[in-house]
């Protein structure tokens, strides 16, 4: 066997050597966190979205987050589904990407909004 | 004279000049900043009215849309950081029986509100063929909105919220005619800037500022929003973000914050006069004269008594003046104007349509109904005393 045959084996199989010092490939990271506070503006149960007014300053922004089924969505302590949540209510969000949008991971409700009626965070 | 007698007059002439020199020292001027900055204070001050007065163009982060090419377009009179002639454009919905699902009001932010600019880049214009951002058929008002002067701004962002709130009295429970209602941004915090007190720091209005106003974003901000509630076609923003560095946003911040109120002028007898007529008339029930500021980083800024002539709140200012609503705050709501520099100014009220101090009260409704009567009926000189009062400030 010439040694040009024996490396292309070496390669195909797997040199020993390398094989013995490979570390097991790491679990792909989890995605980054991200939280928001802001008020809900629009909940669509059906579509298990969630729509979130914040912002900076006069430059207001909304985020938009799908809802997994087995997202928490709590307040004070004790869980809400999420058709309990209304535009208004003031929700901290725990959240990540993903292809195409923002992931929710936790929803807490902590306060409302109320025009005309002070709202108590 | 014995070595004690020397010593005692060199006592003396040392005290007699440190007085000379605190009654000489300068009351802060329009532009000034606070007085008692250290020297490196001092320097970063003066590089952030640099930034301040920075010109953008869409080759350095101007735009797509924009109100203005740089911070000092609209705050210029009569020096960096006064008040500005221009008049900006807000929108919003208001529904006083809120469709399902919905809240009562709507900020449009979907739809690109509640900042409607009014001017665009070349490049956006070729590529969509608009001349200013378009206000949606949802609006249910358009709100004029002038230009402040930021004199003092760094001091009433450093009062604390308890005094703010010590003074709200929503319901009236102490039947003087005035509520008083804190506004909140939509994560709750209690809101002080703008003309609808919805924004809660001043760092937040200055970098929300570079966004809504010029189109510039920064590293808080890094992103353009849209016109419309549509993405901005591609070509039209080819400036990487954010625009505008962080220690760029940090000098304008420190500018902002160190800015002085104009020291009040001396009361000649007339404004002394009109000073004790503000109060009879009932109009510091809103237009608190003094607010204190807590602790801060800034030594300049820590436990001062400033002259701000406004409580902070929302007060209901009858339907002639409303426009649109704003977080919590109804469209006939407004917070209390600061007059701090208030002499500087040559348009009034939150959309500048007032051109004199009398005109500004005389339009006050809602709750400041009582205090406008009562100024109506006093006699012309004590009127007369109250507008010179005012032009004190």
């Amino acid at each position: 066997m010439n040694r040009f045959v024996l490396a292309s084996l070496c390669i195909i199989a797997g040199f020993p050597t390398a094989a013995t010092t490979q570390q097991p490939a790491p679990p792909p990271p989890n995605p980054p966190t991200h939280s928001v506070q802001g008020a809900v503006r629009v909940v669509d149960v059906r579509g298990r979205a969630l729509e979130v007014t914040t912002g900076v300053g006069m430059a207001l922004r909304i985020v938009r987050l799908e809802v997994p089924a087995d997202v928490r969505v709590t307040a004070a302590g004790a869980a809400l589904s999420l058709n309990q949540l209304v535009p208004g209510d003031i929700v901290r969000v725990s959240y990540g990407g993903k292809a195409g949008g923002y992931l929710a991971y936790t929803i807490e409700r902590v306060g409302r909004m109320a025009t005309g009626v002070e709202a108590t965070p | 004279m014995t070595d004690r007698n020397r010593r005692l007059a060199a006592w003396c002439v040392a005290l007699a000049l440190a007085a000379l020199s605190a009654a000489c020292r300068r009351a802060p001027q329009p532009g000034d900043p606070l007085p008692g900055l250290s020297k490196a204070e001092r320097a970063r001050f003066d590089s952030g009215r640099v930034a301040f007065e920075n010109v953008f163009t869409p080759g350095t982060g101007l735009g797509p849309l924009f109100n203005a090419d740089g911070c000092a377009e609209c705050h210029e009179e009569p020096v960096v950081g006064g008040a500005g002639d221009e008049i900006e454009r807000h929108a919003a919905a208001f529904h006083a029986t809120p469709p399902a699902g919905a809240r009562a009001c709507d900020e449009l932010v979907a739809l690109g509100g509640p900042v409607f600019q009014q001017r665009v880049t070349p490049a956006l214009r070729a590529a969509v063929g608009i001349d200013s951002e378009p206000v949606p058929p949802e609006a249910t008002a358009i709100a004029g909105r002038s230009s402040p002067d930021i004199f003092g701004f760094g001091l009433l962002d450093a009062v604390p919220d308890s005094e703010i709130l010590a003074r709200a009295d929503p319901d009236d429970r102490d039947r003087d005619g005035i509520s008083g209602r804190p506004n909140r941004f939509f994560d709750g915090r209690l809101g002080r800037f703008g003309r609808k007190a919805v924004v809660p720091t001043l760092r937040e209005f200055n970098d929300g500022a570079t966004v809504a106003e010029q189109g510039v974003t920064n590293p808080v901000v890094p992103d353009e929003g849209t016109f419309g509630g549509r993405p901005f076609p591609p070509g039209t923003d080819p400036t990487p973000e954010p625009e505008l560095s962080r220690e760029a946003i940090d000098l304008v911040d420190f500018f902002v914050r160190l800015l002085a109120p104009p020291a009040p002028q001396r009361l000649s007898r007339e404004a002394r006069q009109g000073r004790d007529a503000f109060a009879s008339a009932g109009c510091d029930g809103c237009h608190v004269p003094v607010l204190h500021t807590g602790d801060s980083p800034i030594r300049a800024l820590q436990h001062r008594e400033v002259a701000a002539y406004t409580d902070l709140l929302l007060h209901d200012m009858g339907p002639e003046l409303a426009d649109i609503c704003f977080a919590n705050a109804t469209p006939s709501e407004f917070r209390t104007e600061p007059l701090m520099g208030v002499r500087l100014m040559t348009r009034f009220l939150h959309d500048g349509r007032a051109t004199t101090l009398e005109q500004a009260i005389e339009l006050h409704n809602g709750e400041a109904a009582r205090s406008r009567d009562r100024f109506r009926t006093l006699p012309a000189e004590e009127r007369a005393a109250l507008v010179a009062f005012l032009k004190t400030l």
